[in-house]
């Protein structure tokens, strides 16, 4: 039969406007039945296998745990004695370490960081300033801010100085005992071969070695720095790694402890894990992987993670005291035998 | 003073808390850059809206009553579907207005715009004076409909009389889930404005380009068979002031006007008066049918309120507790990040705020669904009521609650067409009862 | 009998009529009554409170536009203008460097800009943007949460149901004013 063109008739027009409708109405159906069962969303940010720690890298187990005497729970201090300072809410307290309170200092403003010297004067930085205690809790000074964007987060106390870190200027400062600045250290200069400290949120730690020389967070590098008290840099170690050798995120190691044989401890947020490394920055095991710290990680991506976090500090025993901020308790975390 | 309140309870930004300090740029002096919001449509548009709304409904009227002009009505349309449908995209809309209404009633903390209270009462106060204007040539998603009519066939009489109940039904479905504040299912549920954006969920745009196909042959079927802003003005309508007539002078009965109506509003006159025995039936059934309205309406509540928790879980409050206590007792895993896993951690942190909430919300679902099914029953019985009810008719006349107002039978009247001149009066059928006087 | 001068029964049902109509005026006078003490000028529009906001990527796909009227948004002044952005990069990268398979984004809606060492700042592309907030949920997850997600009014058309907030498992979203229609995250300094 030979076709021919020719303009379609009514009939014709109905029943192809018929069939478009039933095709149309087919897909509409199909794909009203297909939407709502989204079995995974495509837009996840996947960290989930990071999540799991392999337990032959685990080296401690906990011992104890009490909660934070204050709360929310900011940071720890470790005492020459061993007692433990604990900085919540507008308090300092004492806390012995089997979790028993002790002295408690009521603040104007919550403290962000703790230190005590070894004739037992307590150096509690608020956020914009340092106040000083004696061993009874008595106020003997109040320093001055240091700068109007001043941060302090972090202080260490080794004989006649007292190290601020204060993650606001980007800056170490160094006192001596009266509160007289002495020096500006880590501030980047090139013909000093100093980097600078990248500190995007307030998580900038500093300790004293027992050889000397200052151990300083530089979370934005992802590395620990060595600087001598006159601010000479003397190298750093660490590496951004999600993995479990690195330091993860855009910022991290937020906090350090050190054991008495000169390891390293380290605290991370966002994946929160509290790790050893060598004298010498080699990474060695896992104190406390994500996993122990399940309230901490979720706190961290409601908003920012500028609530979440770990302190950790270490005894003379080689015991760690993990801080969880979220949760407001300190574990005890000992070496398995 | 309640507004003010408002504004602080709702408005602004979290509490200005201390934030840490971004980096010195020291080097390039660079500055932070501003982080932009663009503003939302201004006060003045919204009160233009209004405007153009006030003038089109003007417009059509005159349109209507003055200049018996469909050609007017029909560029009045194609105006009103460019300005209220393409640009300002079906929003702001009378169609969903009542819901905001409703909203407003029970909630005090909403305080419904101006703009949306005008767009609800005007057209409504037109339909009281002088019938639907706005469906006329205003409302968009009726003016659009009326430009697609290509083909108009007739729906049958029982056919549309039970798809003509569809309307309240709707409305009650709208106002109730409104009330109960989960959700304006009248906007949700819209097929035509995803045509105006161009856009919309999958399913929507079906329906919408579905409702156009079937609009080229069957008239307005959005309007006749599912508008619930249409179930308010046809109540108004009723009781208009003024009325929409075919012809301008006196109705000849001459019958050319029967199949002028695409909408099926054109009314026979009675057909002179009934027998007595037939009119006894008839009686009896309209007092059966009276007997059986509050039956109805109890029924429909009765059956609405068991319904109720079932309705319920379209409510996202509800639907969450439901989910969050079937977690309880036998987990599911929702995968990573997904909304149902998320929303279950957001369950998880205050259980009993949640449990409580969808207690509430399920108790005012339980109401709203009985105030609904009760209403259900009323429009079925009303329905049935009017059904047997007889009107009488004189002339062919639109039905006053059914009538759009588009004016396309006038000129299938030959009055009119004496009227505008367009055949000469001696050509017109004279009105039926002159012969008849003058043989007597 | 004559059907051109309807009289007595029209007149009852004329009656009624009026009286139909008075009741409506009424109704509408008293709810107008009812609302104008209630109601304002100024209108309300669609907004998400950052701080309830779960990243979940439903902004993506729930918005009745086919490009969603939400997008990432960045409050600048809390940007730790990080090199390696946990917003801007995969969870583990193979280098920092823009190309593609290092990006979090999956449109690739973030310029990274190089300010001054060790500085980047990074900027949305709106017209790139989808609002899955994959960012946010890197940036907030490590970082400051400078990242994040609000409505767009140039976009938005303000449905009077919003289709997202329906399925919003945060219950983030909610009605503010007109006039003060976003919630941003404020900064240090303001």
């Amino acid at each position: 039969m030979k076709r021919e063109f020719r303009l379609s008739t009514r009939r014709e027009f109905l029943g192809q406007s018929a069939g478009a409708l039933a095709l149309l109405s087919a897909i509409a159906a199909q794909r009203a039945s297909a939407a709502p069962t989204r079995a995974r969303n495509p837009f996840a940010y996947d960290v989930s296998r990071l999540e799991k720690t392999d337990p032959r890298l685990v080296t401690h187990h906990e011992v104890a745990r009490w909660p934070a005497p204050q709360s929310p729970a900011r940071r720890l201090g470790l005492a020459p004695d061993g007692t433990l300072f604990v900085c919540g809410g507008h308090y300092v307290t004492a806390v012995s370490p089997a979790g028993e309170r002790g002295l408690e200092i009521a603040l104007s403003a919550p403290p962000e960081c703790v230190a005590v010297a070894e004739d037992g004067a307590i150096f509690v930085g608020l956020r914009d300033h340092i106040e000083v205690f004696d061993a009874n809790g008595r106020r003997r000074a109040s320093w001055d801010a240091p700068g109007r964007k001043s941060w302090l987060t972090a202080l260490a106390v080794r004989a006649d100085d007292v190290f601020v870190a204060d993650a606001g200027q980007r800056v170490l400062l160094r006192y001596d005992r009266s509160g007289k600045l002495l020096a500006r250290l880590g501030e980047k200069n090139r013909e000093r071969g100093i980097p600078g400290f990248i500190v995007p949120s307030p998580f900038f730690d500093v300790k004293v070695a027992p050889d000397g020389l200052l151990r300083v967070t530089n979370p934005g590098r992802h590395r620990v720095e060595l600087y001598t008290p006159e601010g000479d840099f003397e190298g750093a170690w660490g590496r951004a790694s999600m993995d479990i050798t690195g330091f993860s995120g855009c910022c991290n190691p937020i906090s350090l402890a050190l054991l008495p044989d000169g390891r390293h401890v380290t605290c991370e947020k966002g994946l929160p894990r509290v790790k050893v490394y060598s004298a010498t920055g080699e990474f060695e095991s896992v104190v406390a992987g994500v996993e122990s710290f399940a309230a901490n990680a979720k706190a961290c991506g409601a908003s920012d993670c500028s609530r979440g976090g770990l302190d950790a500090v270490a005894d003379a025993q080689g015991r760690i005291f993990i801080l969880d901020r979220v949760t407001a308790e300190v574990r005890v975390m000992q070496r398995r035998a | 003073m309640v507004s003010t309140l408002c504004l602080f309870a709702l408005g602004g930004e979290s509490p200005a808390e201390q934030r840490f300090p971004p980096p010195d740029f020291t080097e390039t002096g660079h500055q932070l850059p501003v982080t932009t919001t663009p503003p939302p449509r201004a006060l003045w548009v919204h009160y233009l809206d209004v405007a153009v709304l006030a003038g089109a409904l003007a417009l059509a009227l005159w349109l209507i009553y003055k200049k018996r002009s469909r050609r007017g009505l029909f560029w009045l349309s194609i105006f009103s579907v460019a300005w209220f449908g393409f640009w300002k995209k079906g929003c702001v809309c009378a169609i969903g207005a009542p819901q905001n209404v409703a909203y407003a009633l029970f909630h005090p903390e909403y305080a419904v715009p101006l703009t949306v209270v005008a767009f609800f009462a005007l057209p409504l106060i037109v339909a009281l004076f002088a019938g639907r204007a706005f469906c006329a040539a205003v409302c968009p998603h009726g003016a659009l409909q009326d430009l697609v009519l290509v083909k108009p066939v007739k729906v049958p009489a029982w056919l549309e009389h039970a798809l003509g109940v569809l309307p309240f039904v709707f409305l009650g479905f709208g106002l109730s889930f409104a009330a109960t504040g989960s959700g304006f299912p009248v906007c949700r549920y819209d097929p035509i404005v995803p045509i105006f954006r161009l856009n919309g969920p999958s399913l929507m745009v079906a329906l919408g380009v579905l409702t156009l196909l079937l609009g080229l042959w069957v008239g307005r079927p959005y309007c006749r068979f599912a508008c619930p802003y249409g179930a308010l003005l046809r109540l108004a309508a009723l009781v208009s002031r003024w009325r929409v007539r075919v012809t301008p002078d006196s109705c000849t009965q001459c019958r050319l006007c029967e199949n002028a109506c695409p909408f099926g509003a054109m009314r026979e006159p009675s057909p002179g008066v009934a027998s007595p025995p037939f009119v006894r039936g008839d009686r009896r059934r309209l007092a059966a049918l009276l007997g059986l309205l509050p039956v109805l309406v109890a029924a429909g509540a009765l059956i609405g309120h068991r319904l109720g928790p079932a309705v319920a879980k379209l409510d996202p409050t509800v639907a969450l507790a439901e989910r969050f206590l079937q977690q309880q007792q036998s987990p599911v895993d929702h995968g990573l990040m997904t909304p149902e896993a998320l929303s279950l951690q957001r369950a998880e942190r205050d259980p009993k705020g949640l449990l409580q909430a969808a207690a509430e919300m399920r108790g005012r679902f339980v109401l709203a669904c009985a105030l609904f099914g009760g209403w259900v029953g009323l429009v079925l019985g009303v329905k049935l009521v009017s059904l047997s009810v007889h009107v009488r008719r004189a002339d062919f006349e639109p039905d006053r609650g059914a009538c759009f107002a588009c004016a396309r039978c006038f000129r299938s009247c030959p009055q009119e067409l004496v009227r505008l001149g367009l055949m000469p009066a001696a050509e017109a059928p004279r009105p039926a009862s002159e012969p008849q006087a003058v043989n007597a | 009998m004559n059907a051109s001068t309807p009289s007595e029964p029209t007149s009852r049902r004329a009656f009624l009529r009026h009286g139909a109509r008075l009741l409506g005026m009424t109704a509408l006078g008293a709810l107008g009554g009812a609302l104008a003490g209630r109601s304002r000028s100024e209108g309300w529009v669609w907004q998400i409170d950052p701080a309830k906001c779960l990243h979940c990527g439903n902004c993506a796909t729930e918005c009745v536009l086919e490009q969603s009227a939400v997008k990432c948004v960045h409050a600048f002044a809390l940007c730790g203008y990080c090199n390696l952005c946990t917003g801007y990069f995969e969870p583990e990268p193979n280098a920092l460097t823009t190309a593609a398979e290092n990006q979090l984004c999956p449109t690739g809606a973030i310029q990274r800009t190089f300010i001054e060492d060790p500085y980047y700042e990074y900027t949305i592309d709106e017209e790139l943007c989808i609002g899955c907030a994959k960012c946010v949920e890197g940036c907030s997850r490590f970082g400051n949460g400078s990242l994040f997600l609000q409505i767009r009014h140039d976009r938005c058309v303000n449905c009077n149901e919003c289709a997202i907030a329906r399925t919003c498992p945060g219950d983030a979203f909610r009605r503010v004013p007109a006039s003060r229609p976003y919630l941003l995250k404020t900064s240090h300094a303001q």
